[in-house]
């Protein structure tokens, strides 16, 4: 019976090399792109899930203008329209499967914005690539802003009343004493992610961006040999993928020593 | 609205109400808290003594009454700015005024004890900063902590931290000082040394608010004590009054509990 890897097979890819560096330097920007975008996304999901914004507020108030203690009015009072497109977008984004998600970003959104024709490097082909950032992006904003959120919500709620009542406001209050405690929080978490994104980032093949996998499908296609590029691939991952979180978890121990209250 | 020189926060008819008004936390409390005062305010635990406090720097909100600070009724939303205009009610400028120290300390604890007395006089108030370094200084060593500037709150013990906490509050020079059960998260052998910083407060003539489980303290160095119930002010008077000739069988149960 033949082997199911055959080392004779790898010279063969060898001379495809060069397709699996491009894969490499795609994937590689293709993440931290979609990192970035998402970053700024979550971040903006995040403030309209935690802003104070109720337009009905009015309702919720009695003839003196004090809150009043429940009933409907009271309810209705507390709708808050930023928070409740933030919180659906979250929860359908995460609800759905993300090859999904790159294909209605793709041939969906795509096909009626039409995007220029060209490529970046020489290779990187600009109208597959952008709507691949794009949905990635918009994909791991959702996850992104419950990292941030719950970063925001695990410091302590007596932080907010102390800077409250020494004058603080609001904002100086997030500027000064919650978002430096809650992205020491929640930087661990963020970098995680990034790790999902790498991996992640690997569906982008079945739009035609030319990552990583796409150079397994373009060796598959010329020699039809399957498994060994399959195999390069995965060492590819690996490499990207391990040291960045061994990283992150020596980050993650040195930020927690001598953090206890 | 603030007749009386005297009187610097009166509290009217204040109330907070839950679901309704099933459950009344506040019920129609009504106090006057005149400059140097050193007010005591004693109760069982959910007699709504810490929401009372906390609800004079609206960090809990009520749900109807009033409280006047500076004569302006800092419950309302709008007031009026003396023009006969109507504008909006500056919380953060009225909390300035109000310096508060908690149960659980409440330090910054990604910042040293000097920026986490300097923060807010260099942040809100536009002081300079070296000016703000030199005060902290200063009052740092007044509560025997000066050579504890550059350590994180971690680093302190419990009766340490709520010492700085107090002088944090002091930075703003505040008019009054609100404290919600200060020793209640304290080792007993910590105790002492923040009364005492509180004790050289009021000998200074600090105007205070304090909640408080010490009735030693309550009677020393109060010099009026409130008997808060259920959510209502049951009974008030001097420290005598309270703790020789108490009137409320309510207030007799409770003395005869912690005071055993």
């Amino acid at each position: 019976m033949d082997s199911f890897v055959k080392l004779s097979n790898f010279p063969v890819i060898m001379g495809y090399r060069q397709l699996f560096l491009q894969g490499l330097l795609v994937t590689v920007l293709l993440s931290l792109l979609t990192v970035l975008v998402g970053f700024v996304l979550a971040l903006i999901l995040a403030l309209m899930r935690l802003s104070n914004f109720r337009p009905l507020g009015f309702l919720g108030l009695n003839e003196e203008g004090f809150e009043l203690d429940g009933g409907w009015r009271s309810v209705v009072s507390k709708f808050n329209p930023l928070s409740f497109l933030a919180t659906a977008y979250v929860e359908i984004l995460r609800s759905t499967p993300v090859l999904v998600q790159v294909f209605i970003i793709y041939y969906g959104v795509f096909s009626i914005i039409q995007l220029p024709s060209f490529t970046f490097f020489g290779f990187v082909k600009f109208e597959r690539f952008f709507p691949g950032v794009v949905a990635l992006g918009m994909n791991s904003g959702a996850y992104l802003c419950e990292i941030i959120r719950s970063g925001i919500q695990s410091v302590d709620g007596g932080q907010t009343e102390a800077a409250r009542s020494l004058g603080l406001s609001q904002i100086q209050n997030l500027r000064f004493i919650i978002l430096p405690q809650a992205i020491k929080n929640i930087l661990p978490a963020i970098a995680n992610e990034f790790v999902v994104i790498i991996k992640e980032s690997s569906i982008t093949y079945t739009i035609g961006v030319q990552d990583i996998m796409s150079a397994v499908n373009a060796v598959k296609g010329a020699t039809f040999i399957i498994v060994e590029p399959l195999l390069v691939a995965t060492a590819i991952y690996f490499c990207l993928c391990f040291p960045t979180s061994k990283i992150i978890a020596y980050f993650e121990r040195r930020m927690s020593r001598g953090d206890r209250r | 609205m603030a007749t009386d020189d005297k009187v610097l926060i009166q509290v009217r008819n204040l109330k907070k109400y839950y679901n309704r008004g099933t459950i009344k936390a506040l019920d129609d409390i009504t106090v006057d808290v005149n400059k140097g005062d050193v007010m005591a305010v004693i109760g069982p635990s959910g007699s709504g003594k810490s929401t009372f406090l906390r609800s004079l720097n609206l960090l809990e909100q009520p749900t109807g009454g009033s409280i006047f600070f500076d004569g302006v009724d800092i419950t309302k939303k709008k007031v009026p700015d003396g023009k006969g205009r109507m504008v909006k009610m500056n919380l953060d400028l009225h909390r300035q005024k109000m310096g508060m120290v908690f149960q659980h300390f409440n330090l910054f604890p990604h910042l040293t004890i000097m920026d986490n007395m300097t923060l807010a006089p260099v942040q809100v108030k536009g002081m300079n900063e070296n000016e703000a370094e030199k005060k902290a200084q200063g009052l740092l060593e007044r509560v025997g902590l000066g050579d504890r500037a550059n350590a994180y709150p971690i680093q302190l013990s419990g009766g340490q931290k709520q010492r700085v906490a107090i002088v944090r509050a002091l930075m703003m020079e505040p008019e009054v000082m609100l404290f919600d059960e200060p020793t209640s998260a304290l080792d007993p052998e910590m105790v002492g040394e923040v009364l005492d910083v509180m004790k050289e407060l009021a000998k200074a003539g600090m105007t205070m608010v304090v909640v408080t489980h010490e009735m030693g303290f309550a009677r020393e160095v109060g010099n009026r004590v409130l008997f808060m119930a259920e959510g209502k002010l049951v009974e008030e008077g001097t420290p005598e009054d309270i703790f020789d000739h108490p009137r409320n069988l309510r207030l007799k149960e409770f003395l005869s509990q912690v005071l055993k």
